[in-house]
């Protein structure tokens, strides 16, 4: 509350209902154009929830909802886009023809199989590091510690795919290495297969799985560490009984953010994998190229893709989280 | 208190941070050195320095017109998506209004969804609009994929400001439009500002998007990723060393905003 003196002195030689503005502003706020428009809109409620309101809502709805929706509605069509002359009907067959061939089913088993291994893989690399930042490393130093962490992560999807590439392809650094120090006299073939590929995946993802970690284990009061050594329990049963259980809601986001982003993963496994590693995606991505008749086709697979991809991580969050949460 | 825990774990745990950060630089540094190399292939030792490839990377016209483009986009969507989320997240943090949980629900909607799924479904979007491919799809593109992440930044930051600074303004006469622009949004600032670099670093490094919604004129990515498909060569290292140590500069100086907005 301001005091009546001040309130006195403030509306003491200006009309009241005007507020006075040190700056610019008031040239805006006092025009004519304002006050006929925004100014008018602001002194009734309506106008208000709608100024609050209308954009967001048209976004949301439009963009955030939309593609999704017209995905779906497309997937049961079965001619798109619309040619002249051919009717387009209501149809389940986009989503059967999925079903009908291996060649379409085994890349998506295969895409479940990389992001599920490369989320196990980075959840055991990581926590040690997640937890060694949060709890072993000095408050002053954690900081620092996170930031070493986080340069490689500024360096974008492609460049780090193509680092990979540089060090694990024929005449990449691991095979120099290897033939200079004389241990083989040929290359090692590792490019372009399901190794490189879980290889850079877990490279290019690891740092997703850091940040949540981090940020639950840093929670865990310390105290409960020492109450728990007090009374005897070794390290093991430390982390067993307290941290790992503490830092649950960590691991649920981290896997979750992991594994569907490895999901969605198009460049990588196009550069890093060969024709045995052929992926969801790439398979997606054939029917929106060349003969463009099959969007339909490739409408259902991407939400196929999405739905099993959501129940997975849904399943997932029940079974270790307990209860819902979101990603964040 | 600290050696409750012994030391052979410490120890362990200190190693492993230091391989963890090795796996994680290495690959990098190895390009950045490379790039340094006169030769054509990876050997050892580097032996000849040389800035040879850098001087054809920046004659390269090709290369500077993705990065132009890509910054253009970057800051482009950039723009929409600050402005979109900041409302958003005005909207979900405002007194009076139901179902904030689905509006924020629906705003992490693109965070969440695959980022394949994401291009494919704007790629029917915009072709159901009638919109063509090309600039305008791809900053559409990028910003639902930045918006949410604005969202979550804002949010965090507006959950934190004490309720009366916005009565007061209100109590010496502004109105809630002045009241955002004057009180709210300067003290959204700082988190803003990082979320926006977060925003630039997102569009600049996105491919997938950009290869589905654009057309012919290529992104800074999309270049990256011609050139690979080509095969290994020292201009991509030194392209790809010179894009990185930009990004990491912006993405460090964002680091250090938000950590500055934290802690203020």
């Amino acid at each position: 509350m301001v005091s009546s003196n001040t309130t006195a002195g403030y509306a003491a030689g200006r009309d009241a209902s005007v507020p006075r503005y040190s700056t610019g502003i008031a040239k805006v706020v006092n025009s004519a154009l304002y006050r006929h428009t925004l100014g008018a809109a602001v002194e009734s409620r309506i106008g208000r929830i709608i100024l609050l309101a209308g954009v967001p809502l048209i976004w949301l709805i439009m963009l955030h909802v939309g593609p999704i929706y017209q995905m779906l509605k497309i997937s049961l069509m079965s001619h798109y886009p619309v040619q002249p002359g051919v009717e387009s009907h209501f149809t389940f067959d986009n989503y059967a023809i999925f079903f009908s061939e291996s060649l379409y089913f085994t890349p998506l088993i295969k895409s479940f199989i990389f992001a599920t291994a490369a989320t196990a893989i980075t959840l055991v690399v990581v926590y040690p590091v997640a937890y060694y930042v949060a709890k072993v490393v000095k408050p002053e130093g954690r900081s620092k510690a996170l930031l070493l962490l986080l340069v490689p992560f500024w360096a974008g999807e492609l460049i780090r795919t193509f680092s990979v590439i540089m060090l694990l392809a024929n005449r990449g650094a691991v095979n120099v290495l290897l033939r200079e120090i004389g241990l083989i006299d040929r290359p090692i073939p590792m490019l372009y297969t399901s190794f490189s590929l879980g290889f850079g995946l877990v490279y290019l993802i690891c740092l997703y799985m850091l940040l949540p970690l981090y940020s639950a284990i840093e929670k865990i009061p310390s105290q409960y560490l020492d109450a728990a050594a007090d009374l005897g329990a070794g390290p093991f049963t430390r982390f067993r009984r307290i941290i790992l259980p503490l830092s649950k809601d960590g691991i649920v986001s981290g896997c979750s953010l992991v594994f569907l982003t490895c999901i969605g993963v198009f460049a990588t496994p196009m550069l890093l994998g060969g024709p045995n590693t052929v992926l969801f995606p790439e398979t997606i991505s054939g029917f929106f190229h060349g003969a463009s008749d099959k969007w339909p086709v490739g409408a259902a697979f991407a939400l196929i893709m999405l739905v099993t991809a959501l129940i997975t991580a849904g399943i997932f969050m029940r079974l270790v989280g307990g209860k819902k949460r979101s990603a964040f | 208190m600290r050696n409750m825990f012994s030391d052979a774990p410490r120890t362990t745990l200190t190693a492993f941070y230091w391989a963890f950060l090795l796996y994680l630089l290495l690959p990098l540094t190895l390009m950045m050195a490379m790039s340094f190399k006169d030769a054509n292939f990876v050997a050892f030792p580097i032996g000849d320095w040389t800035l040879d490839w850098y001087a054809k990377v920046m004659q390269d016209k090709q290369f500077l017109e993705a990065c132009l483009y890509s910054v253009m986009i970057a800051a482009a969507s950039t723009l929409a998506a600050t402005t979109l989320g900041t409302w958003i997240a005005m909207l979900i943090v405002a007194e009076g209004i139901k179902g904030q949980v689905i509006i924020f629900a629906l705003a992490c909607l693109p965070a969440v969804v695959p980022g394949m799924i994401s291009a494919i479904s704007m790629r029917i979007f915009i072709s159901t609009i009638d919109m063509p491919t090309g600039t305008a799809a791809i900053i559409l593109g990028h910003t639902v994929h930045a918006v949410p992440f604005v969202v979550v930044m804002a949010l965090t930051r507006l959950r934190s400001m004490p309720g009366n600074l916005v009565d007061a303004a209100r109590d010496l006469g502004a109105d809630s439009v002045v009241a955002f622009f004057r009180v709210t949004l300067p003290y959204l600032g700082p988190a803003l500002v990082g979320g926006m670099i977060f925003c630039v670093l997102l569009s600049i490094d996105d491919f997938v998007r950009t290869f589905f919604l654009g057309g012919y004129r290529p992104t800074l990515p999309m270049l990256i990723f011609a050139k690979v498909q080509g095969g290994m060569s020292p201009e991509i290292n030194a392209m790809a060393t010179l894009v990185l140590v930009v990004t990491a500069a912006v993405g460090l100086y964002a680091e250090y905003l938000t950590r500055r907005a934290r802690t203020r």
